[in-house]
């Protein structure tokens, strides 16, 4: 089984660099997404390693073959690439019964009559499907189709699988379910699997690893544990998982603890971060609001960091209660199990949970505005 | 293009699996078939369209006709056209008709788009169903109708006469051209407005009306204003395509001496005992340089505001306001329309075919007859002209819709790098006037290899090669949108599969386009069996068909055989986009 490298890779259009020079491997047998908001590259990333684009620079080998080298002018088109891509719409040929869909690859590789039998059997047996063979596309529900296009990208055994979004059409139920059956389907079959979304949660459940990219550039490639606990940049903090972001100076360092000026408040935080911050610095705090807790004032804990501050607005969303309380004129955002809490409150965090950061980070105008409140 | 290099297989799956190894294609020199077929297609294409365009050029600027050795490089064709052929004149009158056309069909076209498709009409179904019926109906069989009903000597004008003593009106002018030609050219103008108010955001309407404003403020203040851009183009399209017609000015300007642009060319070319080609390519350059930088305008204008209209997915249906009394008023102005514009003239002409003598004066019923088509059964070369007809259409529109699905391929569906290029090509003979197609083709067979020069003039074959570019952007047009709603996902799933770009034409693509094959056959049939101003100057004895005939009867005064072909014209086309109606309704069901 193969692995992939993705070395520079760099995709234009026109004036528009959609791909800056990334480079990771996927290695064997690996389930690997590719995670970023909408115009990230993740599906222009996923359609450059099928063929389906060719890139403006870099090179993509897998298992030893190169599919593209943009500086040796090579270029194996698509159909020579052998890999197995599933798309969000299913594109399920729908003039083609379910199994003249999975023997059209078959036809092309000129496998005898007999054995594309065995094999379309066999790959509907894998989804589950085999009753439905006579069937048409439009004849089946979504999750359906969902597998048959799973089984035809599976039908040929091809070197690696590609999904976009395979998911996204399902219904929100259905789609965690299917979920849990693809990450078996996959383990059982040990392919190698390049996986695109924009779904944290899918990623996460999903992976073996993750590729967060924003904006064409690869923010961090690691295990979803690492991804989430501790995030390269603000900018996959705040793509994975909620996060409230306070900006301070560093007042004093030691060992891995800092102690920061928050900007919003006038007070200082202790942070425990292995990130190195010279005294006097600006940097940013990161903080996960399921990792802060609001309880009454004039409770007595015993955690370092306890800032004063008034609830502004409580929801109850069944699992939790989420609260924003006011940290001057930034709205903090905190899920808590505590129910009824109003007025004055006390935020607490542990410095283990917080996570710095030497850069500022860029919030769009709209969640500037939303998280801001006048004194 | 990046050169293949064949990067090594992978040894460790050769050995266990042979028969999962990725299929391989073959590419001599690099070449795959996929980049073969592509330049194939925009070669085909870019031959064609050239083929009338590059020997006008040359003409233009030559002293001896093309067929002739010995010309030498002059422009004594453009100092002529300038100077002393009249063709200020003809200038003049183009610009006149072209202008008064457009303002009519406007006129007529922008009210009737918005009480049909805006206002609660009674029979507005109905009504926007009759605005097809130029599509079945040639310009030249209408001109034929206008002169027999409203033409000097004409049924209604004699009748008119009797009652009140006069007409006040004069068909054999630059108005009675205009007015034929904008009833003819109104449905294009309708279309483009009727769309364009479908599309449009019905809950804009419903914001006015939540502020108040009434059903009349909410059309004058609202609707009408958004139909700005829509009738821009439309007039642009009218103009250029009245600058090129040549039915109706041919027809009433003749008799009267009235030239503009095409008639110009009819009479310098074909009815001038020597004439001057030089002058006739220098005329014809000057109108194909008008007639395509106005195409060029609409479309530029045309992709501008595409940029900022957003269509949605979800289809609302927009809210019809209710007139009042203005309704009645506006059943009453489209009923005219249709009934003095279109259905009396079809109707007179077709009665015409029926009866020996046609004027009020006498009752025509006394004088039925069917001797109007025995006189073309008698004659074989009438009835060859309805076979030759028949081939045209049947053969050409095969053909032409065939390349029109390559070209729509190789443009909207390949990586090719010229697809663009194919996709310009493909649209560019909408701006070439017709009578310049066959001009251009009558030159080009002088160039044509094989001898095929010697062969083609006068063929069946040439008329199926000229109609055939005419009807290229129709087909292209009724190809494209079919296709393009069809996922690109389906070809990406089939490249990822295997297929090549030619394979997955043949495997996926080809069956899910049918439909869109069958409409463009049937569009491009009846395109191509109204057309007839290519063949005036590509007909000889061998290769007349319905239009050219017409034409010469109607020079010989036999009115009634006219009337008579005109009749057969009409009754094919309706009995063909029936019977297709029929088979792809059977199809759509199945």
């Amino acid at each position: 089984m193969p692995e992939v490298t993705v070395n520079n890779l760099r995709k234009e259009f026109g004036d528009n660099t959609v791909l800056h020079d990334n480079t990771f491997t996927i290695k064997d047998g690996e389930f690997f997404t590719l995670l970023g908001p909408s115009g990230c590259g993740k599906s222009t990333t996923l359609n450059c390693i099928a063929g389906l684009e060719e890139p403006t620079g870099g090179s993509i080998t897998v298992g030893g073959t190169t599919f593209v080298d943009t500086s040796k002018h090579v270029f194996l088109p698509p159909e020579e690439r052998n890999l197995g891509m599933v798309f969000q719409s299913y594109a399920l040929w729908p003039h083609m019964t379910i199994e003249r869909n999975l023997a059209l690859p078959l036809r092309i590789r000129k496998i005898p009559k007999d054995k594309q039998r065995t094999m379309i059997g066999e790959a509907l047996e894998k989804v589950g499907l085999s009753e439905l063979s006579g069937r048409y596309p439009h004849q089946l529900s979504g999750g359906q189709q969902q597998r048959v296009a799973l089984a035809r990208a599976l039908v040929y055994s091809p070197t690696v699988l590609l999904l976009d979004e395979p998911l996204s059409n399902l219904d929100a139920k259905l789609r965690e379910q299917a979920r849990a059956w693809l990450k078996r389907l996959q383990e059982d079959l040990g392919i190698t699997t390049v996986y695109v979304t924009h779904d944290q949660d899918e990623a996460l459940a999903l992976s073996d690893r993750i590729a967060v990219l924003s904006g064409g550039h690869l923010l961090q490639v690691d295990d979803p544990h690492s991804i989430y606990e501790s995030p390269a940049a603000p900018e996959v903090a705040a793509f994975v998982g909620r996060c409230n972001f306070f900006e301070g100076t560093v007042a004093e360092t030691a060992r891995g603890r800092h102690a920061v000026r928050l900007g919003c408040v006038d007070q200082v935080v202790e942070v425990a971060s292995p990130t190195t911050a010279t005294v006097g610095s600006t940097v940013t705090i990161a903080l996960r609001p399921e990792r802060l807790e609001v309880v009454p004032a004039g409770t007595e804990t015993d955690g370092v960091n306890r800032l004063d501050t008034e609830v502004l607005s409580s929801a109850y969303v069944g699992s939790h209660y989420e609260y924003d309380v006011r940290l001057g004129d930034q709205v903090v955002q905190v899920e808590s199990n505590r129910p009824g809490l109003t007025g004055r409150v006390q935020l607490v965090f542990d410095p283990e949970h917080a996570l710095l950061y030497a850069q500022k980070v860029e919030q769009s105008a709209d969640e500037r505005e939303l998280l801001t409140v006048d004194h | 293009m990046a050169t293949m290099t064949r990067p090594a297989a992978e040894p460790q799956r050769t050995d266990s699996e042979p028969e999962f190894r990725p299929p391989k294609y073959r590419r001599p020199f690099g070449v795959g078939r996929d980049t073969v077929v592509q330049y194939a297609v925009l070669l085909v294409i870019a031959l064609f369209v050239l083929a009338p365009i590059v020997p006008t050029l040359i003409q233009s600027v030559r002293s001896e006709p093309l067929y002739e050795d010995g010309g030498v490089f002059t422009l004594d064709g453009y100092v002529h056209l300038f100077t002393d052929a009249g063709f200020g004149t003809v200038v003049w009158n183009t610009l006149l008709f072209a202008t008064l056309t457009t303002l009519l069909s406007l006129l007529i076209a922008v009210p009737m788009a918005v009480v049909v498709v805006r206002t609660k009409l009674p029979f507005g179904r109905f009504f926007a169903l009759t605005m097809q019926w130029p599509f079945f109906i040639s310009s030249l069989i209408l001109g034929f109708g206008w002169i027999i009903m409203y033409g000097p000597a004409g049924f209604v004008s004699t009748q008119f006469r009797e009652l009140f003593g006069g007409v006040p009106w004069n068909l054999y002018s630059i108005p009675g051209m205009a007015i034929t030609e904008a009833v003819a050219l109104a449905p294009i103008a309708y279309v483009f407005c009727a769309n364009a108010l479908r599309q449009s955001d019905a809950s804009l309407e419903s914001a006015a009306q939540v502020c108040g404003a009434g059903p009349f403020r909410i059309l004058t203040q609202v609707v009408i204003p958004m139909l700005r851009p829509p009738m821009v183009y439309s007039s642009i399209l009218v103009f250029s395509m009245s600058v090129e017609t040549l039915s109706v000015p041919l027809l009433y300007g003749q008799p009267v001496d009235i030239d503009v642009f095409s008639t110009f060319l009819y009479r310098n070319g074909l009815q001038s005992v020597n004439p001057d080609y030089s002058v006739l390519g220098a005329a014809s350059v000057v109108i194909l340089a008008v007639t395509i930088s106005l195409v060029a305008v609409q479309a530029k204008l045309l992709k501008d505001a595409q940029r900022f209209v957003s269509v949605r997915g979800k289809a609302t249906r927009p809210r019809m306001l209710d007139l009042g009394w203005l309704k009645w008023v506006s059943i009453t102005a489209i009923t005219f329309y249709v009934v003095f514009g279109a259905l009396v003239p079809i109707l007179g002409l077709v009665f015409r075919s029926f009866t020996l003598i046609f004027t009020p004066l006498r009752n025509p019923f006394d004088f039925l007859t069917t001797d109007n088509y025995a006189t073309i059964t008698r004659y074989d070369s009438y009835v060859q002209s309805i076979w030759n007809s028949l081939i045209v259409a049947g053969v050409g529109s095969v053909v032409v819709s065939i390349l029109a699905v390559f070209a729509v391929m190789v443009a909207r569906r390949s990586t090719f790098r010229f697809g663009r290029l194919t996709e310009y090509l493909a649209l560019v003979p909408q701006s070439i006037p017709g009578i310049i197609i066959g001009i251009g083709f009558f030159w080009a067979f002088a160039y044509a290899p094989f001898g095929l020069g010697d062969v083609l003039p006068g063929t069946i074959a040439a008329l199926v090669i000229a109609f055939g570019l005419r009807a290229l952007p129709s087909a292209f047009g009724s190809i494209a949108p079919s296709v393009m709603q069809i996922g690109t996902e389906l070809d990406n799933a089939a490249r990822v599969s295997g297929a090549d770009w030619v394979m997955t034409f043949f495997r996926v693509l080809r069956v899910l386009i049918t439909p869109a094959f069958a409409g463009s056959l049937v569009l491009c049939f009846v395109i191509m069996l109204k057309e007839y101003s290519p063949a005036v100057f590509l007909s000889s004895a061998d290769n007349n068909i319905l239009g050219t005939t017409m034409l010469e009867l109607w020079a010989q005064g036999s009115t009634g055989a006219v009337a008579a072909l005109a009749t057969i014209q009409i009754v094919i086309t309706a009995t063909f986009v029936a019977l297709a109606g029929l088979l792809m309704k059977g199809k759509h069901h199945a």
